[in-house]
């Protein structure tokens, strides 16, 4: 397929989610984004993976925990995956609502291919439902209520060689749209196209498995590490989110977290305090963690922005704790956003917002003291 | 709580009150008594049952001179008028555009049938509003099609259309739990809404009725089936868009879904040949409930309390204020036609 200069326009001048998720003019290129609350084209069905069969035409999806008993003609939580007839059906795959080219620091993923390209992509729907969304138009639409593009995993790869970028299943919930990511990334490692995930982490085990075999690198929402917090406002779980990091982590694959201060919502010294002494435990301290502020959004437009001085206490909480490496996000200009060397302190990769100015590593290794830094770094 | 049927027949000592079709509705001492005394109260705590020995013909579809007897005294009971086009008056003018919220969710075999909402229609038809301010809708127009309604947009007859094509507001409505887009065709198109819900026991929210009907007016309730839908229900009907266009209701009961619902499953239909009116979406769905819970002892299904599907959506829609939940303060009406 291809994207005319009306569908770029339409994409750039598209929604507030659009903004959203393109940064608005930090770098990001919008192909082709969903306009929402219009009829959009019927989805064209695909079977899903990861369910079973019940009695009464019915399925148990087993993607994620909510573990979603589905009736004949019903979907689950997600909205994207649909009973009929008793076989379980994906209606998103191939079939992408936003398609960008974002620079690989706005996932963020701070220690893989810096200043590199993610071909970054993402379908209707989600397994949480976070007040504080910023995709929310996306995430938490049906994908007949979103304008999408069919884009199977073949052209995904192909288009992303051509930019010379990985992919990267973002924006909305790529576990919802797991089938067509696995797809997509074996099609892309074919060419040589590496691949990355941005999720909140809310999968089983099994499914997550299969993801890592095929992925390079995922950033995970550790949204907050409380229940009370992913019940209340996410409608989700923490435990099945930290069972996901620890998969990732296991796998071999590259992993990062990503912490959205809220303030009073989940931003508390115990709080950040307890969550990177589990980290330290349970992953080490060499996984970066980012501590990323908060805009007004969706249900949350009652609370205010994230002072600076909570993001910076939370990185002097992280690094007080042991982690090597711990970033402040979405306020470009202060030291949070650079990579140091945990040895001499020095700088190795500079930043500015989603620009890298500088790279000092050799073989990554700090270019002035040979401390390997942990990475995909070529 | 008590059986449905011991209540029509034990009326007499209770808030009940029975009468016969061939009565003037609001002529019997005691409910006219109330409707004096407290004309809004009572009303807003009504729920007549209308049942007819039979209401249905080859077992699904429903008899259109059942339907229009059931209608007329049904209506004109729960407004105390002389007869269903009055007590349609009392809840809707003339020049209005009206919303059918039907439930088409389950197909021909469990969903509003058509021949009541046709009926309806031209029962509005006869007080003044036109087939084309008429808009029977629910989220599908594939669902709709499915279950038997003709989709339109022309002509004398009623409008048909599915939400999908007119689409939902762009802005969410937040709720204290959760946010939705609100259908158009519900914030824009209608100024009154007629809410047509089936009966049906529902394996995520314990029952389907007048309350969670709604769920047809926004466009996630997938995010809803939580915790049986708890208090998402209530949270929708709180809106104010859903609760002050609903003017009346009427529950389809002539072959409630009893169990495995909300979909149609052959054999877990009941006949009972009743319609349920209200205005109060609380005291329908009590008083649905009752009849639900009758026919599941009926064919000696446990109690949904017993299998963990109380629906407790329909006390915290009374605990919002949404309508009256106790069961003592709902006056039911029972007639047979």
């Amino acid at each position: 397929m291809s994207f005319s200069r009306r569908d770029f326009f339409r994409g750039c001048a598209g929604s507030g989610c659009a903004l959203a998720l393109s940064g608005g003019a930090l770098g990001s290129l919008a192909l082709f984004q969903s306009r929402p609350a219009r009829a959009a084209e019927a989805p064209r069905p695909h079977p899903a993976r990861f369910w079973k069969k019940l009695a009464n035409k019915r399925v148990q999806c087993q993607l994620c925990p909510k573990q979603c008993l589905v009736e004949d003609r019903e979907r689950g939580f997600c909205g994207v995956r649909e009973n009929r007839g008793g076989e379980y059906l994906s209606l998103v795959w191939g079939q992408p609502c936003a398609v960008h080219v974002d620079p690989i620091e706005k996932k963020p993923l701070f220690h893989f291919l810096p200043g590199s390209r993610a071909f970054s992509l993402a379908t209707a729907g989600c397994n949480l439902e976070c007040k504080c969304c910023q995709n929310w138009d996306i995430s938490q639409s049906r994908p007949e209520e979103v304008d999408w593009h069919w884009m199977p995993p073949e052209e995904v790869a192909r288009r992303a060689q051509s930019e010379g970028a990985c992919v990267t299943f973002t924006y909305s919930e790529p576990i919802v749209f797991l089938e067509y990511c696995i797809d997509t990334a074996i099609a892309a490692h074919k060419l040589g196209v590496r691949t990355t995930m941005v999720t909140g982490g809310s999968g089983e085990v099994d499914p997550m498995k299969e993801a890592c075999k095929v992925l390079d690198a995922v950033k995970i929402d550790l949204k907050g590490f409380t229940e009370d917090y992913y019940r209340k406002l996410c409608k989700g779980k923490l435990a099945p989110v930290l069972k996901t990091i620890e998969t990732v982590r296991e796998s071999g694959v590259w992993l990062e977290l990503v912490h959205l201060c809220i303030p009073g919502a989940n931003d508390s010294e115990p709080e950040i305090r307890d969550m990177c002494r589990w980290v330290k435990t349970h992953l080490g301290a060499d996984v970066p963690v980012h501590f990323t502020r908060f805009s007004p959004q969706y249900q949350m437009k009652n609370v205010p922005p994230t002072p600076f001085e909570t993001l910076i206490r939370c990185r002097d909480i992280a690094l007080g704790e042991g982690l090597h490496y711990v970033y402040t996000g979405n306020v470009p200009g202060i030291e949070g956003e650079h990579t140091y060397c945990p040895r001499c302190h020095k700088v190795v990769v500079a930043r500015h917002g989603f620009h890298v100015e500088s790279v000092n590593l050799k073989s990554g290794h700090c270019a002035f003291c040979g401390q390997s830094i942990p990475g995909i770094w070529s | 709580m008590g059986s449905l049927a011991a209540v029509a027949t034990g009326c007499s000592s209770s808030c009940g009150s029975t009468r016969s079709a061939g009565n003037s509705p609001g002529s019997t001492p005691a409910s006219s008594a109330a409707v004096l005394k407290e004309p809004r109260r009572t009303e807003k705590s009504r729920v007549v049952v209308v049942r007819a020995k039979q209401a249905l013909t080859h077992g699904y579809d429903a008899d259109r001179g059942a339907l229009r007897a059931m209608l007329g005294a049904g209506l004109a009971a729960l407004a105390g008028t002389p007869d269903g086009v009055a007590g349609l008056r009392r809840y809707f003018q003339a020049g209005q555009t009206v919303g059918l919220k039907v439930n088409g969710l389950a197909g021909r075999n469990a969903a509003t049938h058509v021949e009541l909402v046709d009926e309806l229609s031209a029962l509005l038809q006869q007080m003044g509003i036109g087939g084309h301010q008429q808009v029977a809708f629910d989220r599908f127009a594939s669902d709709l099609t499915a279950s038997g309604f003709k989709l339109n947009e022309r002509g004398d007859s009623y409008r048909c259309t599915g939400n999908d094509a007119l689409g939902y507001e762009e802005e969410p409505t937040v709720m204290p739990s959760t946010a939705s887009r609100l259908a158009r065709v519900l914030t824009e198109r209608v100024d009154a809404v007629l809410n047509l819900p089936v009966l049906k026991q529902h394996m995520l929210s314990g029952m389907s009725g007048a309350l969670k009907n709604q769920f047809g007016c926004i466009h996630n309730p997938n995010k809803m089936h939580l915790d049986k839908c708890d208090p998402y229900i209530a949270e929708v009907n709180a809106v104010p868009a859903v609760r002050q266009k609903q003017r009346l209701i009427v529950m389809d009961a002539l072959r409630p879904v009893v169990d495995n619902g909300p979909s149609y499953q052959p054999g877990m239909a009941e006949v009972a040949n009743a319609l349920l009116f209200a205005v109060d979406p609380v005291a329908m769905d009590v008083v649905g409930l009752e009849l639900l819970e009758d026919l599941r002892k009926k064919r000696e299904l446990p109690s949904l309390d017993k299998v963990d599907l109380a629906p407790t959506h329909i006390q915290t829609s009374a605990k919002m204020g949404l309508g009256v939940g106790e069961r003592a303060a709902i006056d039911v009406v029972s007639i047979e036609v």
